[in-house]
């Protein structure tokens, strides 16, 4: 029974990675394009989801990723190099922003990780080696499609594989036991804030490595584009949409999230406020099923398996 | 360089504007422990309202706060009876679904304001926009003393609510002890809903000010939106004149370091930002609360 899904997702990722041989260009960008959006939720779950602390500021880590990559490119480095230390460099700032952000609790955590992303896109724009508003653009000859999708599409199934993984181990159930009921967590022994630190340094390093390739994939890169509040935003939005806390939500999340956005920016009058149906796709999740598309397949199945159930309705009025 | 008294006005000016936007939050946040992150969706929308007024009916801006006000009440109410009172009641800490749910709120918001006003930046052009006038000395923009007058008088008529009205009355005393205001017979769930009108029409109000100071667009609303956080944190989350207080130190602080460093004017935003992050780590309770553990230390 669990064999099945593993072995759909690996023949998933291995026609993934042979798609260059017989899709097009265009539609190989949107899978391009779905692999990003796929690691950015399932790394944000691992601390948002598994560990319950939602942090509304992960373009930081982002944009840390693409800039050590452009910056270094611009020294002489080859692209790919910059990789680890845009990774390093995201993990270490995680630690630096988690150590006082993460003795808030909830609601105020989050509010703190705005102030946290608000801080560094505003600085990133009024310093100049960001090449402030105007932006940086990577060296010529540094672009080779193929190669980016490659890695774009190994990182999102590593990421896929590590969240998984996570979920299944010590680590993920000292998580799980945090987002649950933190003191009870703390007095049975789990250090919170250690392994908050850790899910949150793990999830800002693959942030950052997708980073890196988006800054090697569009060659140009801005505080105002890889800072981006609406990029934290859809990170957010994914897992949440998806089913937050579980493998399977965020890869949902970013499979609905990246086909709407396909299918709305060629709309000329929702190309700005594309969000619009995020927002109201989030109130409806808050409001009716709080483990997102997940918990309504998984309602929806066990509806089938056991037709003689009353609904709930009929239940609470009975 | 700018000499003391012009930063003081300035900052004395900026405060009760900030207080104007704070108060809005405070009070759905003692009333429900709700945290409205809608206020920035709402502060833009208030703007466009003031706006769409303006070019309309020619009416002016400050004229059209007697509507924007009411008209945002009566949207609150409407939004805490479809969408808010559906969530279960959060406890003595904020629930991350209420957070979450008003989160959506404000995208909606934002995007609706796209679709209707487009993205392109507006601005409201009265002929005394440009106008000046000395205060002690200082020369002062017309609109920054209209928005101060309107901010008092906002924040003296919900002065005069809160003291002066059963409502008023009932409000603090759910946001002091719910279970002891509900033994007491207060219908909580009405009181909520013109909690969420009073913080909804507070925000319509701050930000038909906030557009006769400020070019904006459907984005706007988010940065103040984090200063009236970084305020009612420095000022305590349920205290009163506690928000007064942080509104008077964001201000000061914006405005002196404006004047007396070389940063940027776009890293002046940082600073109320990095200072929201150090406010909510270094004192939860809010500079009261500061204050309280000195006086403990002291004893």
């Amino acid at each position: 029974m669990r064999r099945v899904p593993l072995a759909l997702a690996a023949a998933l990722a291995a026609l993934t990675f042979a798609a260059p041989l017989f899709l097009e260009r265009g539609t190989l960008n949107d899978v391009w394009n779905l692999a990003f959006a796929v690691i950015l939720a399932s790394a944000w779950n691992i601390l948002g989801g598994f560990g319950g602390q939602v942090s509304l500021g992960y373009s930081a880590f982002l944009g840390i990723g693409a800039y050590t990559t452009v910056l270094l490119s611009l020294g002489g480095v080859h692209p790919f190099l910059s990789l680890p230390l845009g990774a390093a460099l995201a993990a270490l700032f995680s630690v630096v922003i988690g150590l006082p952000a993460f003795r808030l609790r909830g609601p105020y955590f989050t509010i703190a990780t705005i102030g946290v992303g608000e801080a560094v896109r505003v600085s990133a724009s009024s310093v100049s080696f960001t090449g402030g508003s105007s932006g940086l653009r990577m060296p010529a000859g540094s672009f080779d499609f193929t190669l980016n999708y490659e890695a774009m599409a190994a990182l999102a199934a590593l990421t896929v594989a590590a969240a998984a993984l996570v979920r299944k181990s010590a680590f993920g159930r000292a998580l799980a036991a945090i987002r649950q009921d933190i003191d009870a967590a703390e007095a049975l022994g789990v250090n919170a804030t250690r392994f908050k630190l850790e899910a949150h340094a793990l999830s800002a390093a693959i942030v950052a490595l997708a980073g890196s390739l988006y800054a090697i994939n569009f060659q140009y890169i801005a505080p105002g584009s890889v800072f981006d509040f609406r990029l934290s935003l859809s990170i957010v939005l994914m897992p949440i949409v998806g089913g937050v806390g579980t493998v399977a939500g965020p890869v949902l999340g970013a499979v609905v999230f990246s086909t709407l956005q396909i299918k709305l920016l060629a709309i000329p009058a929702l190309r700005d406020s594309y969000l619009f149906l995020y927002g109201a796709l989030l109130i409806l999740v808050m409001l009716y099923e709080p483990k997102g598309l997940v918990g309504l397949a998984r309602r929806a199945a066990a509806r089938l398996r056991r037709p003689a159930l009353p609904p709930p309705e009929a239940a609470r009025a009975g | 360089m700018q000499d003391i008294a012009g930063v003081l006005v300035n900052s004395v000016i900026s405060a009760a504007l900030y207080a104007t936007m704070a108060y809005g939050l405070a009070v759905i946040y003692g009333v429900m422990r709700i945290i409205n992150l809608a206020h920035a969706g709402l502060l833009m929308l208030g703007a466009y309202v003031t706006l769409s007024l303006f070019t309309r009916f020619s009416l002016d801006p400050f004229v059209s706060l007697l509507v924007v006000g009411p008209l945002f009440f009566a949207l609150g109410v409407a939004l805490y009876r479809l969408v808010v009172r559906r969530l279960p009641q959060s406890g003595a800490t904020p629930s991350m679904e209420s957070l979450l749910l008003l989160f959506g709120v404000w995208l909606v918001l934002q995007n609706v304001a796209y679709l209707v006003w487009t993205g392109d930046t507006q601005s409201i052009l009265t002929p005394y926009t440009l106008k000046s006038v000395p205060v002690l000395g200082v020369r002062v923009g017309v609109p920054s003393l209209f928005v101060f007058a309107g901010s008092v008088l906002s924040l003296a008529f919900l002065n005069l609510v809160l003291r002066a009205t059963y409502l008023g009355r009932a409000i603090r005393a759910v946001t002091q002890n719910r279970d002891a205001a509900l033994l007491a017979g207060v219908d909580a769930d009405r009181i909520s809903a013109i909690a969420f009108g009073l913080g909804t029409g507070f925000a319509g109000v701050a930000g038909g000010m906030l557009s006769s100071l400020y070019a904006f667009t459907p984005d706007f609303g988010r940065s103040f939106l984090l200063k009236a956080f970084c305020i009612i944190v420095l000022g305590g989350m349920e205290s009163v004149t506690g928000v007064a207080g942080g509104a008077l130190v964001l201000a000061f602080l914006e405005n002196a370091l404006g004047a007396w460093t070389a940063l940027p004017t776009s890293f002046q935003d940082a600073v109320s930002f990095t200072l929201l992050f150090v406010a909510l780590v270094v004192f939860p309770q809010g500079l009261p609360g500061l204050f309280g553990r000195l006086r403990t230390a002291h004893r």
